[in-house]
């Protein structure tokens, strides 16, 4: 039995330091959750579990790190612990058995990493971002290989509308017959009800996508921001002063 | 009677869902409006000017040098406003010419009996001139403010009158837009029409309106501006004007997620005539 060396005693400030970090940022956000009214928004919830959970990566990480000196440490009282007055803590000190409300959280941690790591038997990590690749270009291009705007596919119209199985309660109408009525109803709003189809293909340039958004857009009405600024059309409303001369 | 004011921008994709946005906030309906604006230009008259900068023998008393001051100190740009009717606009036989309008000339035009069919009549046009200064320079607030007034004129041409005033005309343009009133906020969203150019600008007002889709808007893409205004009788009343610019701050915050308004640069609204 030996006294802990310099560095293990260091080893051990450092784990106290990272449990209090965690601790506070969870204490930090429970009182935000409590106490703030309305709830905090989405993004500093987010925040807040950004931090926590980089809190318990920097715990974990130095856990493993140093998990042979941790596991092989043994507390024990010094002649000098005022084992009377302070006996909670000494109790706490010299328990090696886990609470049991936190051998409940244990158990329940260890399940349900096993099975989230069952669960990936199915695709690799690889297969996965290969799919998350794939998946958004060729859903569009098939998308816009249709012509979106009707209830029904071309196909299903031929084979009789009648036939097909929409598993809807209510009965789809036809829109080729109510064109005229839908028409009049919103003819304004018709176009922005729809959704617009945006292209999307592999960027040639780099990694990610490239949008076709404002080549669509631009049928309707494109953002344009106005050329002349405020004040030239100030000036001309006052003076006639034609813009771009002063 | 003062003025106070709010601008923003507001590009053309935007004025319609703006239009909608207003509507239900002010619980009404747009009030479509189109407004033939004439811009004047004070001139001096020859003679008129009799400033004798370090001459010594005549010492002017101070009645005459008030009256020159009055006379010779401020020169402003002023616009004559009238309403018209979109219909009014292309309503044009085909006997009249625009050509004979446009070469009329120089301020005395002859009663012309030339578009009595026309359903635009300009000799029935109503006009009212509008006077407004500077916007103040120094205030704090971030409110444009200026002191304005409004006065009825004759029907019909007012070119005459207005050179007798000592005014020359400038050009003219069309206002086209939509009014909404919130409390006592006048909120007007329009933009500037320029007539179809024809040769040469024609240095009266026009006496036809050329079909309404001719007409081009000063700025390209079509955007609109926006303005807010108070109109406060009493400019000198410290308390009434800031009430309004509190009022005005208020539609500012509640447009806030749809456009920026703001106040104007002041020399942007400059009415000086140089």
């Amino acid at each position: 039995m030996t006294t802990p060396s310099q560095d293990q005693i260091k080893t051990l400030e450092q784990s106290r330091q990272r449990l209090a970090h965690l601790t506070r940022s969870l204490a930090s956000l429970i009182t935000s959750l409590n106490q703030s009214d309305p709830l905090p928004t989405w993004s500093s919830l987010q925040s807040q579990a950004t931090i926590i959970s980089r809190n318990l990566g920097s715990v974990s990480e130095h856990l493993s790190e140093n998990h042979e000196l941790l596991t092989s440490l043994v507390a024990f009282p010094g002649p000098e612990y005022p084992g009377r007055t302070q006996a909670n803590i000494l109790e706490q000190l010299l328990r090696t058995k886990l609470d049991p409300r936190v051998d409940d959280w244990v158990a329940r941690g260890r399940k349900a990493g096993t099975s989230a790591l069952e669960d990936r038997g199915s695709l690799s990590e690889r297969d996965l971002a290969d799919l998350w690749d794939w998946a958004p270009v060729a859903a569009n291009e098939d998308a816009r290989r249709r012509n979106w705007g009707g209830n029904f596919t071309l196909e299903e119209r031929e084979s009789g509308i009648q036939n097909v199985v929409t598993g809807l309660k209510r009965q789809l109408e036809d829109d080729d017959d109510d064109d005229e009525d839908e028409d009049e109803e919103d003819d304004d709003q018709g176009e922005e009800d729809e959704m617009e189809i945006v292209g999307a293909r592999k960027s040639g340039t780099g990694p990610g996508l490239e949008f076709d958004i404002a080549a669509v857009a631009s049928q309707d009405q494109t953002p344009v921001a106005p050329v002349v600024p405020l004040g030239e059309i100030l000036r001309y409303m006052t003076t006639g002063a034609p813009p771009g001369q002063r | 009677m003062h003025e106070l004011l709010l601008f923003a921008s507001v590009p053309t994709h935007q004025h319609h869902e703006l239009l909608r946005q207003l509507a239900g906030l002010t619980a009404m309906q747009p009030h479509h409006r189109v407004e033939r604006r004439l811009v004047f230009k004070a001139y001096r008259k020859p003679g008129v000017i009799t400033t004798r900068v370090g001459a010594s023998q005549d010492v002017q008393g101070a009645d005459m040098q008030r009256l020159n001051k009055m006379l010779n100190g401020g020169m402003f740009y002023t616009q004559v406003v009238g309403p018209v009717s979109e219909l009014a606009f292309g309503a044009k036989p085909s006997s009249s010419r625009n050509p004979d309008a446009l070469m009329s000339g120089m301020g005395e035009l002859p009663p012309s009996n030339e578009n009595a069919d026309n359903s635009y009549a300009y000799e029935n046009q109503p006009w009212k001139l509008e006077f407004r200064d500077i916007p103040e320079a120094g205030t704090r607030s971030a409110v444009t403010s200026r002191l304005m007034a409004s006065s009825t004129l004759p029907k019909g041409d007012i070119i005459e009158s207005m050179n007798a005033w000592g005014y020359s005309f400038v050009t003219e343009y069309v206002v086209e837009g939509d009014i909404f009133i919130h409390n006592d906020i006048v909120i007007f969203l329009h933009r500037v029409l320029h007539y179809p150019t024809e040769g040469q600008e024609p240095n009266e007002p026009r006496r036809i309106l050329p079909p309404f889709e001719t007409m081009t808007p000063l700025e390209r893409t079509g955007s609109y501006v926006l303005q807010a205004a108070i109109t406060v009788q009493d400019g000198g009343n410290q308390e009434m004007m800031k009430t309004a610019s509190q009022h005005l701050f208020g539609l500012r915050e509640q447009l806030k997620s749809a456009v920026r308004l703001e106040q104007a640069d002041r020399l942007s609204l400059d009415t000086r005539a140089k």
